[in-house]
């Protein structure tokens, strides 16, 4: 029994060790192979996927912005930069953990920001966020304050972030070709779209190991410096000078000749292309590039929700629109010049080549002749004189003469087909007839009013290319509004030179077009007479022509100049899109562009040094400035001012001069009696302009001396001719203003006989 | 290795306790058979040590981070783990002196107390989330499952001894068994409580076992446990979200799978070498529990795959050391508590290596010496005090 038991008992004894063994192998051993194989899965083979998604979570990178390059004009003046302006933001989850007081932060925040105090409230509700925007660009000064704030308060849950925004000095001053930049210092118009990749810069970044609440690692240094690389400068051929003599005289012709649908100029160096102005009228703030004109917003009013909204993106994208080399339009006679180039250098004519227009001329394929602007006819002219008449006659048979495929040819040439190849985007793409429609030896209507600028649409930029081709002895430049690229510490690192596309016509064919496009000008009686600058020698021509597909009372005049005529420099085109024939002002180029491209010479001709050469019937009423004669003798003070072409009265009887009339370093016309007083007090009284509308020359002349005034003239050459006359005065008539003042006059060539209409 | 049973050699045990300390004392009271003399196992003495001093070591580079953040100051968590470590190495020590059959009489009652802890705890206890498993102690918490799974092994020891060969019997050596087990883990699901549920029913499955339970009721068991599991997952399978984020973790990254790819993260960054001690960015307040239960996530990132497998070499060392004593141990019933002992030390080791690693589902069990907790490190040590009681038990074999 006691055996048995014994038995069962080392039975029992050996099933447990056996049983403890069975454990070991399993628990000690064969467990941990497992744990050992899995680990090696999840550690080693699998480490370079999870390490990256780790490392994805664990670094924080925080951008440090470039500063984005500086646009300047071609005399290094800036037109649009940029500054650092800061974003203000808060953390709720720092306030929280900071136990910070919101009502406090908010307060101060508000009264320093202009921020609603229930917005920051509002903010602070999100207690999981650790960021929240408060204020984005703010200026440098508003973020001192901020900081100051924050320092006095030891402040942990408010921050500031560098930002950069983008100024344009000039504000609205070539808005169109600066453009303006969006959110992210993406250029989205003009020069700073183009040239976008150059003037971004590259943005830096900080990439760090942070904690998941994003603070630092402690003893972990692991952060990665990469330096932002500010923009690249661009440097224009646009000189804001010339810009803005520009736009002013467009926008004055604008104002004075009622224009409902804006105007365009282009201002280009014949001799590289470089466009030396472009403007768009009307114009935008790019400062504020969102905020339409106050015409358009008119147009708005009473649209609401969607429509509104659709409305208000078509009126900025129209405005932002850069039509100077985006639209297209029917150039018209401005464009005989090419005619009248391509026919001159066939040897088709010459100067004594004679025309006569019966008023109508018939074209093979046409079922109807075409009609001369002037239905009565120009008779008998010469070249020059059906130039200067833009006789649509004559410059039909004079295209007829070229033929149609002689003429296309030429067409392609001057660049007329292609884009330009302009550095800006949005250039628009010309409108013509097939090769094949144009060159039907059956039908050549369409070579007959193309010789006139019609049937066919280009941009002003392509005209004006090809004038400046015509102009500079016969060579197509490609143009362009980016002279130099200057990375940030002023070196060049790329440099636009002026690029010749071919020769188009010869050096003689173009001097010959000038000299016959001079007399447009400075005939006195021709179309292009109100282009006239005293002392420089300006060649034109002169468009009116019908917008195609609208009503028959929807123009488009214009005028494109080159001066100086005997060795060109400028070329200067302007375009007023739709006059409103309400205003019974005669619609003509002649009447209310040409006005424009000559005050725009007489500003810019000056400025880039061309020296006016004045004929002896200009002398003599050629305007002078009045030198400063105050504290001379009067003997010394009389031979200054008859030296400089004026008249003097000395009034009272002293030895020095104690005042004089006009004042000094003002502009009247040469021969004009300047009083000066020795001794005897100035008469301060009042007197009232007179209405010189439509008075001749000699008699605003007399009108104004006889008030005791004195007059200064632009516009036309002054000539007793009675059909100049005065349209527009400085100084309103009535007004009342101090003995002397001086009052400006625009003369104008009103002869509406000899100013086109369409055509 | 013949089995030494029976009191054969207590005089040389006695030879051999030179060493000890406090020898003096405890001769004096020897007769009264409270305290034991003998030396205790080396291997396992050092081997518990060193892996306690890498697990403190850890819990300051894991924890460092969080307790920066959280309280101000990095080494808050540290300085407590290593204050509990020294009062268990104290109590280890002490404990390994006590007689086990000393510690025996208290089997049952430490049975009725945890079970009594247990059924009070949802009432009293504190919750952390949806789960109420805390008794707050005020210097520190406690979890009562801690001390049920070492009344288990206990009682469960007691009573196999007690009914020897009727194990093989439903009635004595199932029934009563289940009915303890039962009790247990209903209490703790009320917490509710699952790592410690399973936990409990494989220590108790593995104190059957070693106790002299039939095996055609584990694999019975197995076979029950495997069908059931097997036919839920066919039928809610992804429905569970413990399933569906074990499978695909994800399927929910901000949510539901967040801890256990962060671990993933941590683990995988580590790569062989590790990023090196301290060097972890994890800790960062990426890793939920970084200092507790996913502590060995951290190891194996700083670490490397090396390190981990150096630590889990030394655990798998002492888990073996812990066998090795049980099966040398003098009689069943000390036989039956080490290898308990030793066996509950592995499923918190594996359980934990297998939940942070993501080889079975998520859930929450600490690694034994490394995750921060000190009730229940100093049980664990307690625990460890026991195993080298028993070895004290064991002659040193002479060499020849």
């Amino acid at each position: 029994m006691a055996a048995e038991k014994k038995k069962a008992e080392q039975k029992a004894n050996t099933q447990i060790l056996r049983r403890t063994l069975f454990l070991l192998v399993v628990c000690g051993i064969l467990a941990f192979i497992v744990m050992a194989a899995h680990l090696y899965k999840v550690q080693v083979r699998d480490h370079e996927y999870y390490e990256q998604k780790a490392i994805e979570q664990q670094l924080r990178q925080t951008t440090i912005s470039a500063s984005r390059g500086t646009i300047y004009d071609a005399n290094m003046k800036v037109l649009a930069m940029s500054a650092s302006v800061e974003t203000v933001y808060i953390s709720p989850a720092e306030l929280k953990m900071y136990k910070e007081d919101p009502e406090f932060i908010a307060r101060n925040l508000s009264s320093i920001l202009g921020v609603g105090y229930d917005d920051i409230m509002k903010k602070w509700q999100d207690t999981g966020s650790w960021y929240k925007t408060v204020a984005v660009k703010i200026e440098q000064d508003v973020a001192d304050k901020v900081r100051k704030f924050k320092n006095d308060n030891k402040i942990k849950s408010v921050h500031l972030e560098t930002d950069t925004k983008r100024y344009y000095p000039y504000s609205s001053l070539a808005s169109q070709v600066l453009g303006f930049v969006g959110t992210e210092n993406t250029g989205l118009e003009g020069i700073e779209s183009r040239y976008n990749d150059y003037l971004k810069g590259t943005s830096g970044r900080i990439v760090r190991a942070a904690t998941s609440n994003g603070t630092d690692m402690l003893y972990t240094k692991f952060e990665n410096y990469v330096d932002a690389k500010n923009g690249n400068s661009v440097v224009l051929t646009i000189d804001s000078n010339i810009q803005y003599y520009l736009e002013k005289h467009i926008e004055q012709a604008i104002k004075d000749y009622a224009i409902l649908n804006g105007g365009m100029g282009i201002v280009m160096n014949v001799k590289t292309g470089a466009v030396l102005g472009m403007a768009t009228l009307e114009n935008y703030n790019p400062n504020n590039y969102k905020e339409i004109s106050q015409k358009a917003k008119e147009k708005l009013a009473g649209k609401t929700g969607d429509d509104y909204l659709k409305a208000l993106s078509e009126a900025q994208i129209s405005q932002w629109r850069n039509r100077a080399i985006s639209d297209t339009y029917e150039p018209g006679s401005t464009f005989k010049t090419f005619t009248l180039a391509i026919a001159l250098e066939e040897g088709l004519v010459n100067e004594k080549s004679n025309f006569y227009c019966g008023g109508t001329v018939s074209v093979p394929g046409r079922d109807t002749p075409v009609h001369c602007w002037k239905s009565a006819g120009h008779g008998n002219q010469t070249l020059a004189e059906a130039v200067q008449h833009s006789c649509n006659v004559a410059f039909v048979n004079i295209g007829l003469k070229i033929g149609a495929k002689k003429f296309y040819d030429y067409m392609d040439a001057f660049g007329f087909f292609d884009r330009s190849g302009i550095d800006l985007y949005g250039e628009g793409e010309s409108l013509w007839w097939d090769k094949g429609v144009f060159e039907n030896p059956k039908n050549l209507s369409q070579l007959a009013a193309a010789s006139f600028g019609q049937t066919f649409n280009i941009t002003p930029l392509q005209l004006i290319t090809g004038v400046s081709c015509v102009a500079n002895g016969g060579k197509l430049m490609k143009p362009y509004v980016v002279s130099k690229i200057l990375d940030p510490a002023g070196n060049v690192i790329k440099a636009n030179e002026p690029k010749m596309e071919r020769q188009v016509i010869s050096e003689e064919t173009s001097k010959k077009v000038c000299a016959i496009l001079e007399t447009v000008v400075n005939g006195g009686e021709s179309t292009g007479a109100n282009a006239y600058v005293a002392g420089y020698r300006i060649a034109g021509k002169t468009a009116t022509s019908e917008k195609i597909g609208q009503g028959s009372n929807d123009y488009i005049v214009s005028f494109v100049g080159i001066a100086p005529a005997d060795d060109p420099q400028i070329a200067v085109l302007v375009i007023l899109d739709t006059p409103d024939p309400k205003t019974g002002i005669y619609i003509s180029g002649g009447i209310m562009a040409a006005p424009a491209v000559g005050k725009i010479f007489a500003d810019v001709l000056p400025y880039i040094g061309v020296e006016p050469v004045y004929s002896e019937k200009e002398l003599a009423t050629i305007n002078a400035t009045v030198p400063y004669v105050k504290n001379m003798s009067v003997d010394e003070a009389s031979k200054q001012l008859k030296d400089k072409g004026f008249d003097v009265r000395v009034v009272g009887s002293g030895a020095t001069v104690t005042d004089q009339i006009p004042a000094a370093n003002i502009t009247v016309i040469k021969g004009t009696q300047v009083i000066i007083y020795a001794g005897d007090a100035k008469p301060s009284s009042m007197v009232s302009v007179p209405n010189l509308y439509r008075k001749t020359y000699s008699q605003a002349k007399s009108a104004l001396e006889a008030a005791g005034l004195y007059m200064r003239t632009s516009g036309v050459a002054a000539s007793s001719s009675s059909t100049i006359v005065v349209s527009n005065q400085s100084v309103s008539s009535g007004s009342s203003v101090p003995l002397g003042t001086v009052v400006e006059v625009t003369l104008i060539q009103s002869d509406t006989s000899v100013m086109e209409t369409r055509g | 290795m013949a089995p030494q049973y029976g009191g054969a050699s207590a005089k040389a045990a006695e030879m051999n306790s030179l060493s000890d300390v406090g020898s003096g004392l405890l001769e004096r009271t020897k007769g009264r058979k409270l305290f034991r003399v003998g030396s205790v196992d080396i291997p396992f003495l050092m081997l518990t040590m060193i892996i306690l001093g890498i697990g403190l070591i850890m819990v300051l580079s894991a924890s460092f981070a969080r307790a920066y953040y959280e309280t101000g100051n990095p080494t808050k968590y540290f300085v407590k783990q290593l204050l509990f470590s020294g009062a268990g190495v104290i109590a280890m020590l002490a404990i390994s002196r006590v007689e086990l059959s000393f510690i025996s009489r208290f089997s049952f009652p430490l049975l009725g107390v945890s079970i009594i802890l247990l059924a009070i705890v949802p009432i009293i206890g504190v919750s952390k989330g949806d789960a109420t498993r805390w008794i707050d102690l005020k210097v520190t918490t406690f979890q009562p499952s801690e001390l049920a799974k070492l009344a288990v092994i206990l009682s469960f020891a007691s009573l196999s001894c007690k009914t020897k060969e009727k194990m093989k019997t439903f009635r004595y050596g199932i029934l009563p068994f289940g009915i303890i087990l039962a009790v247990i883990v209903g209490l703790l699901m009320l917490e509710p409580h699952i790592s410690a549920s399973i936990i409990i029913i494989a220590i108790g499955a593995i104190m059957m076992f070693l106790g002299g339970a039939e095996i055609k009721w584990f694999v019975m068991l197995g076979v029950f446990v495997g069908a059931a599991g097997a036919l839920i997952l066919a039928k809610f399978g992804y429905a569970i979200d413990r399933i569906k984020i074990w499978q695909d973790p994800f399927s929910d990254p901000l949510g539901k799978g967040f801890q256990i790819i962060q671990s993933l993260y941590a683990i995988g960054s580590g790569g062989l070498l590790g990023v090196g001690l301290g060097q972890s960015r994890q800790k960062y307040l990426y890793l939920p529990e970084e200092h507790n239960d996913y502590i060995f996530s951290i190891v194996c990132e700083e670490l490397g795959y090396i390190g981990a497998i150096l630590i889990l070499t030394l655990f798998a060392l002492l888990i073996i050391r812990g066998f090795w004593i049980a099966m040398h141990a003098k009689n069943r019933y000390s036989t039956m508590v080490a290898a308990g002992l030793t066996a509950l030390l592995f499923l918190q080791v594996f359980f934990n290596v297998a939940v942070v690693t993501n080889l079975i589902p998520c859930t929450g069990i600490s690694l034994p010496f490394f995750s921060y907790g000190g009730t229940a490190l100093m049980l664990q040590l307690a625990e460890m005090g026991i195993v080298l009681g028993i070895s004290r038990e064991i002659p040193i074999k002479r060499a020849g």
